[in-house]
């Protein structure tokens, strides 16, 4: 109950073997990177007099003959493709605004939704007045990128009976680069919770719905109390993905999960301290390591 | 404060998280979040504390100047409260956005802090009905993450406790008329007694249960709060109710005896602490003025000798 | 004129330092976890805490969109405790709105804002303490801040304060120096190009030495892109070593 309190300390990084050091390509803004002007520029460069510099601080990526510099913290930038978790900002005519970290609003438009239902038809005028009904203003959804329009803004659609209206749970916003580009971005833990670990730095922790739910088509949502049980384990994961967020862990379905039992010997709240965050991701790391060699 | 938005869902689950006494992060309904409290972070003022209290970020600087005392109080000094809600916490600050939640958060101030009983201002007194000690109390919030009046208070009785004001003497020069110096020593100064400043709860009520400490999302989901004033014996010196919701008496009585407990409970390590750090003096390892983070940086700037001349 | 000497016979200033000579800079990026870019930079007993919100969607007036570019906003404050003598408004006064144009006139020119249109990026830089050259150290910590925030610029923006005493130019004045009465000259420069984003000097001097004086500012300024560099390699070793899988 008493109230943890303490000086401040020069938190230290979680340090990697050195090797990791010497393949890193690291550049800053208005550094030049080549002057061959046989290459394509990317994001994160522009040509100036011939010469291909880059215009972030960050890493180079050379594609073949593209190159491109990743900074290390950016907005979302979308890809058709990506999964996205989003809250709905504002309710317009025939679409909805939805924040999704990015530098524009993504726009979800009425005729990329399901009905409820399942119904196929062109959506009415009633449809149109009766939004508010579907998806609110504070909503979260989680969709997939269908376009990019030219300004930058993504278009998202919800065509599948895995994306829609989110339910109960816990929404943890972090920064996009730190989530690992995966197969599939949904994720049914063994911990006994669920997780969307999307694209745009949104993760959404959930209880595991129970088999006769799988065909809600995504605009029921069940407010029925979640057990305890189920409340520990998500509220440790959620302070697990801060722990390794702090540390600039990658994130992706196997560190979560060896985050997870690190953290296990400590309580729940104990766990955003720093020196136990520390304790935990080194654990991680090293299981990482051994996991992958 | 900085809005966030939660959807119907969202607030259900943290609801039912409090019911069951197991907020989101895992605290139960009466824990902190993890504090980080440094004073005589700058330079320039008499003193200053920076808390960080979870992603809130508070900076509170005391500067101490000589006034005229109120005439219904001739023989003591007073403070002057000023809260600045920057927009380095939140765009929605930016320009005057600010200045309406800086203004009631100072009003509040002025009330738990401003009186004889938090604070011995007899003792900011130089000299009856002429010249007194004013304390000038600035906020500055730097990031905001809720519970923006139990940062403030700690970082206002860290700070008050951390001022150093001048010693006076106070002389007649040769038309009669007084005349005041302030000694030049830097270590003759006179420290504040900080024993009584009270430390604020603010209690949310979420549901049927109330929360200490609440996030933004929990505010989102909470009707009503009551902010309390404890002192370090439990004694209650102010309190206040604000939101838009209603209250019923009981649950007023059953946060007050919560608040009570919590604010009781707060002064000791805070006190604790502050000694603690004092006593380190100059051994004590500056985190760099203000900010823990990323190890600091410090190249040397390079010598141009062969500059334009 | 009795008082104190701004520069004295044997070559120095009123706080040791040479004429060329910069003062101690030191800086930290990613002090803020909440914004999209943070930096908190020391020069001297200057200092300044700059964060960085966007590229985001425009809030407020919707007419103010440019379609083709992002539209910078800044905002200059200073804490009420970090003068001497207590200010009264952080903000608001013309001093700070001034400061705030500049600066904005002073990103305007360096970030790429036609990668983003009818976004909005918001720079705001708050002084926490004041000691001389409050326009330099405001645009070096938003120039750290803004690279933090990962918004492509062309090039970093190093600014620098740099007064006419004796005929001699002193570079990075600090405060007692400025009101001393010294011909003071800011200039904001990009290193790699030499390209000036902004310059400005309110106080009489003769067109023989404004040449001279050009060129010590742009020399101390290159000298501080020197710092700044080191900051932001260091930062990235730091950080990006972690991502890696």
């Amino acid at each position: 109950m008493a109230a943890d309190m303490r000086l401040p300390t020069i938190r230290k990084t979680v340090s990697l073997s050195a090797s990791a050091f010497d393949r890193k390509d690291l550049v800053v803004p208005g550094d030049v990177i080549t002057s061959d002007t046989g290459f394509m520029r990317g994001h994160g460069t522009y040509v100036d007099d011939d010469k291909l510099t880059a215009s972030v601080a960050g890493e180079v990526q050379r594609v073949d003959k593209l190159i491109c510099v990743r900074p290390l913290k950016t907005r979302f930038n979308g890809e058709v493709g990506d999964v996205v978790v989003g809250r709905i900002t504002e309710v317009q005519q025939k679409r909805w605004k939805v924040e999704t970290n990015s530098r524009l609003d993504s726009v979800l438009l009425l005729s990329s939704v399901n009905l409820p239902g399942g119904e196929l038809r062109r959506r009415s005028a009633e449809d149109e007045l009766t939004m508010r009904e579907y998806l609110q203003e504070g909503d979260l959804i989680s969709a997939e990128v269908q376009s990019v329009f030219m300004d930058g803004a993504l278009s998202l659609h919800t065509r599948s009976l895995k994306y829609g209206k989110l339910g109960q749970g816990v929404l943890v916003q972090l920064s996009p680069s730190l989530i690992k580009r995966q197969k599939t971005h949904f994720h049914n833990l063994p911990c006994g919770a669920s997780i969307i670990l999307g694209n745009n730095g949104f993760v959404w922790l959930y209880p595991t719905p129970g088999q006769q739910e799988e065909e809600a088509g995504g605009f029921y949502t069940s407010l029925e109390p979640v057990s305890l049980s189920d409340r520990e384990v998500i509220s440790r994961l959620r302070n697990c993905l801060l722990a390794l967020a702090a540390h600039k862990v990658l994130l992706y379905d196997t560190s979560v999960l060896y985050c997870y039992e690190s953290s296990l010997q400590h309580q729940v709240k104990d766990i955003l301290k720093p020196e136990v965050m520390e304790e935990i991701v080194m654990l991680t790391h090293q299981k990482l390591l051994e996991q992958e060699g | 404060m900085a809005r966030v938005q939660v959807s119907e869902a969202e607030k259900v689950y943290i609801l039912h998280g409090i019911r069951d006494d197991l907020r989101v992060d895992g605290r139960g309904c009466e824990d902190y979040r993890h504090m980080e409290i440094e004073t005589d972070v700058v330079s320039n003022t008499d003193g200053s504390a920076k808390v960080t209290l979870g992603h809130t970020a508070v900076l509170v600087g005391v500067k101490a100047e000589i006034g005229k005392p109120r005439p219904t109080v001739p023989t003591e000094g007073y403070l002057e409260f000023f809260v600045d809600c920057s927009a380095n916490a939140t765009p929605e600050f930016e320009g005057r956005g600010g200045e309406e939640l800086g203004t009631e958060l100072s009003n509040t101030l002025y009330k738990v802090f401003n009186n004889k009983r938090s604070i011995d201002l007899k003792s900011l007194c130089i000299c009856a009905g002429e010249h007194c000690w004013v304390l000038y109390v600035d906020v500055l919030l730097l990031q905001c993450d809720g519970n923006l009046y139990d940062a403030i208070s700690v970082a206002i009785k860290a700070a008050l406790f951390n001022t150093k004001i001048p010693k006076v003497h106070i002389s007649s020069d040769d038309e009669g008329g007084k005349e005041i110096e302030l000694s030049d020593d830097p270590y003759d100064c006179m420290r504040l007694n900080v024993e009584n400043v009270p430390c604020i709860v603010t209690l949310c009520k979420v549901g049927h249960r109330h929360v200490v400490d609440a996030t933004l999302q929990e505010k989102a989901c909470s009707v009503a709060s009551l902010i309390i004033s404890v002192t370090h014996k439990g004694t209650i010196t102010c309190m206040r109710k604000v939101g838009g919701g209603s209250l019923d008496p009981e649950s007023i009585f059953e946060m007050t005896e919560a608040g009570k407990r919590v604010g009781k409970a707060l002064h000791a390590p805070l006190m604790k602490l502050l000694e603690q750090e004092e006593s380190l003096g100059k051994k004590r390892q500056k985190v760099y003025t203000c900010f823990p983070g990323l190890p600091l940086v410090s190249p040397q700037p390079p010598r141009e000798e062969s500059g334009a001349k | 004129m009795a008082g104190l000497e701004l520069l004295s016979d044997q070559g120095y200033r009123l706080d040791g330092r040479k004429a060329t000579e910069l003062r101690k800079l030191q800086a930290r990026m990613g002090v803020f976890t909440q914004a999209d870019g943070s930096a908190y930079l020391e020069q001297g007993n200057t200092k300044a805490l700059a964060v960085v919100y966007g590229p985001h969607e425009m809030r407020g007036s919707r007419s103010r969109t440019l379609h083709d570019r992002a539209v910078i906003n800044c905002q200059y404050s200073m804490a009420t405790f970090s003068t001497a003598e207590r200010k009264r408004r952080p903000h608001g006064d013309r001093k700070s709105t001034e400061m705030s144009l500049h600066l904005k006139q002073t990103f305007e020119a360096a970030v790429m804002t036609q990668l983003y249109p009818r976004s909005q990026i918001d720079i705001y830089v708050k002084i926490l303490q004041s000691d001389g050259g409050n326009y330099s150290v405001c645009v070096n910590a938003a120039t750290l801040a803004v690279i933090d925030a990962g918004i492509p610029m062309r090039d970093y923006v190093c600014a620098c304060t740099v007064g006419f005493v004796d005929e001699t130019p002193l570079a990075d004045l600090c405060y007692a120096e400025e009101s001393g009465g010294v011909s003071s000259l800011a200039l904001a420069l990009l290193p790699r190009g030499g390209q000036i984003a902004l310059l400005q000097m309110d106080a009489r001097l003769h067109q023989d030495h404004l040449e001279t004086l050009i060129e010590a500012a742009m020399t101390a300024c290159k000298g501080v892109s020197k710092v700044l560099d080191e900051v932001v390699r260091q930062h990235l070793q730091e950080a990006s070593v972690l991502t890696g899988e």
